[in-house]
């Protein structure tokens, strides 16, 4: 089926997740949708699912303009959604989840024609099984062929490969590629994992910051598409930043240590940062940043290895302790992991700052006011500011004399005069003896802010250079894994 | 502004529904309504003597309200304070047991004391499996309130039981120096009605001007962000379960020396539940909870008119108290599905002002 999209426009609150996005997808393809986290990929889909709506703009399903008001409304036109968590019944049998939402029949019939759709691709899916035993691939496997039963003509997959065996992410881009040439389907997979997409995919699309900016065709280039995910922010490249000298000393070490995230481990650590010092983390989502960040933090499991810190040994230790040390780690997830909705600024001055009771005014006015240019009253919620006043009030709550920043994409959601005010703020604390660690998703801020820079891919730490020697063109390069590896 | 006319108008909406579905209830069971809730207001407030033995119900009531209002502000579903209760008042008993009788003002110290001792090392249980051992407070909770209420039992039947006798009517009283003194002619006990008021204000206190408390509101929001801030959330609630089973076996140790004078068997009458639908009701507004406990108590003594008189069961109380909860949660669901549905508007209204 030929899909376009005119114009569509999504606002969630003050965010932007869609702007003016405009594109065609022909039939009888495979689509990959590319861009970092909160790019506006997921909300696309899943306007074009039915599971939310646009505020403006036209769909058009083979030329005729549609009106999806819900998941089922989508179906019955022909799109199919495969989320990224598989959305199942885990206490019942495979043949009772592959009946349901399909077409009304008995169980004999059900089984027959799991049985015939599964042996056509190669799943192996017993009807008998709970659900509940399944591998995340398997219960994919269940979720696609449920939606092949209704027959969908477009099948869109939400971050497909995160969860399943190597075997089975092979086998399921055969099935895709099969799929795509019989009967014209067109199959948009959406994802992070540039590999996966240059692979696999006949055209590549490629969003940042809710705007479609580029759509390429093979052959791909995998640095142009890099550099279109992350893009670049003028105003850096204008000026030359004022960076502060670090010092010899060493403030941080990490001796041969290992993290243990929620999906991901990183082993083999070796890392040493020095007073003053700021390292840039690049990489493709998913590849580590987050998790540096986050054990260092004392947020993450150090599973093996040590941290030294100023001379102490923080391993194994609270995630108090670490902050009690100096260490402040600022989350992405500003409202979700951050702040504390239904208190008030004021409140959250008090809870940061305790030996500070009492004179929360001054402490307003100084940091949020006047560092971080916060627009705000003292009795608002945090819930009901903005999302960049929220970054403002995150970035308030810093302890005053840092020894460690570890700083989730310190910028995001600021305008341009604010993220200057940010790292002149930052760069002072650099002054004075503190250390900065920042992941963000512009290339030239990383290149324009830090001394250093470490790059994560494949899942780990895979080089560590100075700034020096890096451009966009050879960072770009060492984020999809090629050059000189550290 | 706006926030105190929506405050009314939930309350009126409230009343309204929970009135309604009350009447149905009376008429299904064949009575007539208006006379069947002035029987029960009456039968509740209309003497001296029945509004003090409301009162003795408001007791354990607000203190046990108050406990949870630690808890709900920590994010915790204390069901487990109706075991706490229970233990609270074996404890006590257990002690005046222990030291057999030893009286006067010491001796019931030591006894709420202790009390408060069983009803915290209580709700330790439940905070422990839930910091280190993932369980669930309420499933903890709830188990615990079944091992709590067949250890009061076995101890009544077994190792405590009466000389000669062991029934459903308690152990042997504790001695009379070890009571609570009561108002001349009233089945009412100064010392109890001062010790909650005193615990009401204290924990009010605490959860509006202390920095203990505000870290408490913190953890309750947002444990992952207190985590982050160095807030160390697993403490702070271990430390509010701790807090709040204290302060029910205060209520159940009370229950002992202000009461009853004996372990029985319903020792704690099911105060424990009925202030969980009292601090659901009041969520988080702290001062609603003396008026609403009052009310609660009310109700509860003026069914007990109801057999008498209408030949109604005296569950019809716990039905009307049931109805309360539900008309308030309904009307809170409708008003956010009200909000969400505008909240659109509202969000656009914040970008501008950016």
């Amino acid at each position: 089926m030929r899909i376009d999209i005119k114009n569509l426009y999504k606002c969630y609150g003050d965010v932007e997740a869609n702007h003016a996005v405009s594109l065609s997808l022909e039939p009888g393809r495979v689509y990959g949708l590319l861009g970092e986290n909160a790019a506006g990929k997921s909300t696309l889909m899943r306007i074009l699912a039915g599971y939310s709506r646009q505020d403006r703009g036209e769909i058009l399903f083979d030329g005729r303009s549609v009106r999806l008001r819900s998941p089922a409304d989508a179906l019955s036109a022909g799109v199919g959604m495969l989320p990224q968590d598989p959305l199942d019944f885990p206490a019942l049998t495979v043949w009772e989840n592959f009946m349901l939402g399909g077409v009304r029949r008995n169980k004999r019939e059900a089984v027959r024609g799991l049985r015939d759709l599964a042996e056509r691709f190669r799943f192996v899916l017993p009807p008998e099984a709970l659900v509940n035993s399944l591998t995340v691939g398997e219960r994919q496997q269940l979720d696609l062929l449920r939606l092949l039963d209704v027959r969908v003509k477009v099948l869109i997959l939400d971050e497909p490969t995160t969860g399943i065996s190597l075997a089975q992410k092979e086998l399921l881009f055969a099935v895709l590629r099969e799929l795509a040439q019989e009967k014209d389907r067109t199959i948009i997979v959406v994802t992070h994992i540039l590999p996966d997409a240059l692979a696999n995919c006949d055209e590549i699309l490629i969003m940042r910051r809710g705007r479609l900016v580029g759509q390429l065709a093979r052959p791909f280039a995998a640095e142009e598409i890099v550099r279109l995910m992350f893009g670049e922010n003028v105003y850096l490249q204008a000026e030359a930043c004022h960076k502060p000298s670090p010092v010899e000393e060493v403030l941080l070490s990490l001796e041969n240590a290992s993290l243990v995230g929620e999906k991901l481990v990183l082993t083999g650590l070796d890392l040493s940062v020095r007073s003053g010092e700021i390292i840039g983390l690049a990489g493709l989502e998913g590849n580590g940043q987050e998790l540096l960040l986050k054990g260092l933090a004392g947020i993450a499991r150090i599973g093996s290895g040590k941290m030294v810190f100023c001379g102490k040994e923080l391993q194994g230790r609270a995630s108090s302790e670490f902050r009690r040390s100096g260490i402040a780690y600022l989350p992405m997830a500003k409202l979700e992991e951050g702040l504390f909705g239904d208190l008030t600024v004021e409140e959250h001055l008090r809870l940061a700052f305790p030996d500070r009771i009492g004179d929360t005014s001054e402490l307003f006015q100084r940091r949020c006011m006047q560092d971080f240019q916060l627009r705000a009253a003292p009795s608002s919620t945090a819930q009901s500011l903005s999302g960049g006043n929220q970054q403002r009030l995150l970035l308030s709550l810093i302890p005053l004399r840092p020894r460690l920043l570890l700083l989730e994409h310190p910028t995001r959601g600021l305008d341009i005069s604010s993220s200057r005010h940010v790292w002149d703020h930052l760069n002072k604390c650099c002054g004075d003896g503190a250390s900065v660690l920042f992941s963000s998703a512009y290339l030239d801020e990383i290149l324009a802010r830090s001394h250093r820079v470490l790059v994560f891919h494949g899942q780990r730490l895979f080089a560590d250079a100075p700034t020096s020697e890096l451009n966009m063109e050879t960072l770009a390069h060492l984020m999809i894994g090629r050059g000189k590896a550290a | 502004m706006r926030d105190v006319t929506g405050q009314v108008f939930r309350f009126a909406a409230t009343m309204a529904l929970a009135c309604a579905f009350t009447m149905l209830v009376i008429v299904c069971a064949g009575a007539p309504p208006f006379q069947t809730l002035t029987l029960i207001f009456v039968g509740g407030a209309g003497s001296t003597v029945k509004l003090a033995q409301s009162l003795s119900v408001w007791v354990p009531l607000v203190i046990c309200s108050s406990a949870l209002l630690l808890t709900f502000s920590g994010g915790l579903w204390n069901i487990g304070v109706e075991g706490q209760i229970v233990l609270g008042a074996i404890f006590a008993t257990g002690l005046f047991r222990l030291t057999e009788g030893a009286g006067g003002f010491h001796g019931i110290a030591l006894g709420l004391a202790a009390g408060m001792v069983g009803g915290a090392m209580w709700a330790l249980i439940s905070a422990s499996l839930r910091v280190w051992g993932r369980v669930h407070e309420i499933f903890s909770g709830l188990g615990l309130n079944f091992v709590a209420v067949s250890l009061c039992l076995w101890l009544i039947f077994g190792p405590w039981k009466r000389p000669g006798i062991a029934s459903m009517s308690g152990t042997e009283p504790i001695p009379e120096s070890l009571w609570l003194s009561h108002l001349e002619g009233l089945p009412l006990c100064p010392v109890s009605v001062s010790l909650s008021v005193a615990v009401f204000l204290a924990v009010f206190t605490v959860m509006k001007y202390t920095r203990w408390g505000l870290t408490l509101r913190a953890v309750g929001q947002n444990p992952q962000a207190a985590e982050i801030m160095g807030l160390s959330p697993k403490r702070r609630q271990v430390e509010a379960m701790m807090c709040a089973g204290a302060l029910a076996g205060l209520a159940g140790a009370l229950q002992v020396v202000g009461l009853y004078h004996q372990l029985l068997p319903a020792i704690s009458s099911g105060y424990g539940y009925t202030s969980l639908l009292v601090a659901m009701m009041a969520s988080f507004r702290g001062f609603l909870i003396p008026p609403l406990c009052l009310f609660f108590g009310i109700l509860n003594v003026g069914s007990i008119q109801l057999p008498l008189r209408m030949s109604l069961d005296t569950s019809l109380g716990g039905v009307i108290q049931g109805v309360l909860v539900l008309s308030l949660l309904l009307v809170q669901g409708v008003e956010a599905s009200i909000r969400k549905m505008h909240s659109r508007g509202t969000e656009y209204d914040r970008r501008a002002a950016d």
